[in-house]
């Protein structure tokens, strides 16, 4: 594919400790998007594969095109599940150099794979072994003397192959709600980190950049999704945040912001860098906020426990919805319950919602989380590489995402088309 | 009149820098706008927008927004922190007037960050 992607597909072997790069297979006239990965995770099965990979508009001005994803077999449902690569780092990993990047066997010693121009490096993690996201986070960006570098890793949860851990990305809980981040510990990979300075090419630019210019006047620019949270009261996520919210943030290239930065160990209006060095925390996972602010669960008590999870590398979802019933405020206290998180397998949801269909797709973000209409829009998102929950509730029409593949790779492309190609991947 | 920022509206979604970049290469990229989002100290939550201009870098920092000479910004070693450094040797905001468009950061920004004055 000529458009839109950068670089090979890279096969890490990582028994072996080697890296090779590969040609996409040109069958997949749509190029390394979800349903090649799907079909190259079926004939690597007995490598136990991880993919990386992004959507078409990935990384580019397309409304909400920070998404790429992370497929693997789950530990908790035995069959492949995909989770979202959001914030930044979707987009730093199509512009790492690699348009997919399939990692297979178990290493014999701890790994991470360094993603940077088109360098693929497997790194010796012994010193980072044990260490939690953030120190992980931490230590990788000063190892490789860059901040800006985007860290998927796990901390000791997922170290330990526990089915409630979950990989964080950077600092923050991500919608791995398939503990693929038990996987990534059972193959001894601490982390994938990535950077890009690459360059993505439209077939035609000037086409493409004046259709999603056309876009964005028409897209609500909220820093929430608050209806999607009723169930906090009224004002949703927000008010019942809100002492402690400092500012809002988006994921790359959305409108909307639905990341809440929140400061517990900091007064939430100072707004210098020159004070505590960890103030608080992104919330991330909302849904998280949900469970724990229905348990009754102060904001401040429900950010300590989100932030001690993705710490962890605890799936934040799950978790909450573990020790939501008892309600607790001391850190130490909170610490604690985290540390004896011991969890069953299914994935957690509240009642009503759950994983859309064959349970490849998590549920990962509220309301719209069952059933064929998130399907769907999982398809189509992560074919497009846009965040499935603000194609599935700004009202962005899906049409016109679709049509932006012509000017971006020359792919003409429709839901049916789409579902053809999960159809032939799965086949 | 310039690119200004309003650093508290901004969300931190880089369509500016990709918006100056697409303007510069065709193509689309985070490395040669002349805006550029400093995100850095992510774990403070801290994040601002910096405009270089061929005599000055306007910065808004979340404390409050101002521009800042060349030769003053060396002088003080680089404030902006990590980002200041890439952001010096990026080639300065001509307002789109190369590519006979409107200011391009300006018009994708969906927070209305970015304002001209
Ligand atoms: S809707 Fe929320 S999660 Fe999705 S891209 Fe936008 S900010 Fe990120
Ligand atoms: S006005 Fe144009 S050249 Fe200047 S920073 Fe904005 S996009 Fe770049
Ligand atoms: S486009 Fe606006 S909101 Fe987005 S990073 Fe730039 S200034 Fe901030």
């Amino acid at each position: 594919m000529d458009f839109m992607y950068y670089g090979d597909i890279l096969v890490v072997d990582l028994e072996a400790g080697t890296t090779e790069e590969v040609e996409i297979d040109e069958a997949w006239e749509a190029g390394p998007v979800l349903p090649a990965a799907l079909e190259l995770f079926d004939k690597h099965a007995q490598d136990d594969p991880l993919i990386f990979g992004s959507g078409i508009l990935t990384g580019t001005t397309a409304p909400a095109s920070c998404l790429g994803f992370a497929l693997g077999a789950s530990p908790i449902t035995g069959g492949p599940a995909v989770a979202p690569l959001n914030l930044f780092a979707g987009a730093e990993m199509k512009l790492s150099g690699f348009s997919m990047v399939l990692i297979k066997g178990n290493s014999p010693g701890p790994v991470y794979l360094w993603l940077h121009d088109g360098v693929a490096d497997l790194v010796d993690a012994s010193r980072i072994t044990g260490k939690d996201t953030w120190q992980t986070c931490d230590a990788v960006r000063d190892e490789m003397g860059e901040q800006l570098i985007q860290v998927i890793s796990i901390g000791p949860v997922g170290e330990a192959k526990s089915d409630l851990a979950s990989f964080s990305i950077n600092y923050w809980g991500s919608g791995d709600n398939a503990a693929l981040g038990a996987l990534m510990g059972a193959k001894n990979l601490k982390a994938v980190a990535l950077r890009g300075l690459g360059m993505i090419d439209a077939e035609d630019p000037e086409e493409f950049y004046n259709r999603t210019m056309g876009l964005l006047p028409g897209l609500p620019s909220e820093k929430s999704f608050d209806w999607a949270f009723e169930g906090l009261g009224e004002g949703g996520l927000d008010a019942w945040l809100g002492p402690l919210v400092h500012r809002y943030r988006s994921c790359f290239a959305c409108p909307c912001a639905c990341n809440t930065f929140v400061k517990y160990n900091e007064d939430p209006a100072v707004m210098g860098s020159d004070g505590v060095q960890e103030p608080g925390l992104m919330v991330t996972n909302p849904a998280a906020a949900l469970w724990l602010g229905q348990g009754g669960w102060s904001p401040e008590g429900a950010s300590r426990a989100m932030e001690a999870m993705a710490r962890a590398g605890v799936d934040v979802v799950r978790g909450s919805r573990e020790i939501s019933a008892e309600p607790l405020e001391a850190p130490g206290e909170i610490a604690a319950a985290v540390e004896a998180l011991t969890g069953p397998a299914e994935a957690a949801w509240p009642p009503g919602e759950g994983p859309a269909e064959g349970g490849i797709f998590g549920p990962w973000t509220p309301p719209s989380s069952s059933g064929d209409r998130w399907l769907e829009v999982n398809r189509a998102a992560y074919v497009l590489g846009v965040c499935p929950l603000f194609l599935a509730a700004s009202g962005v029409e899906r049409e016109d995402l679709l049509e932006l593949c012509v000017p971006a790779a020359g792919i003409k492309l429709d839901a049916g088309g789409i579902k053809e190609m999960f159809d032939r991947a799965r086949a | 009149m310039r690119v200004k920022v309003k650093p508290l509206e901004c969300t931190g979604c880089a369509l500016c820098e990709l918006a100056c970049g697409y303007h510069r290469d065709e193509a689309f990229s985070m490395i040669s706008s002349s805006v550029m989002l400093y995100r850095a100290e992510e774990k403070k939550g801290y994040m601002g927008v910096i405009v270089k201009t061929a005599e000055d870098l306007f910065i808004g920092k979340p404390e409050g927004a101002a521009a800042m000479k060349l030769g003053e910004l060396q002088k003080e070693g680089a404030s902006g922190g990590a980002s200041a450094k890439p952001i010096l040797v990026r080639e300065a905001c001509d307002m789109c007037e190369s590519a006979g468009l409107e200011p391009q950061c300006v018009a994708i920004c969906p927070q209305k960050a970015l304002y001209l004055e």
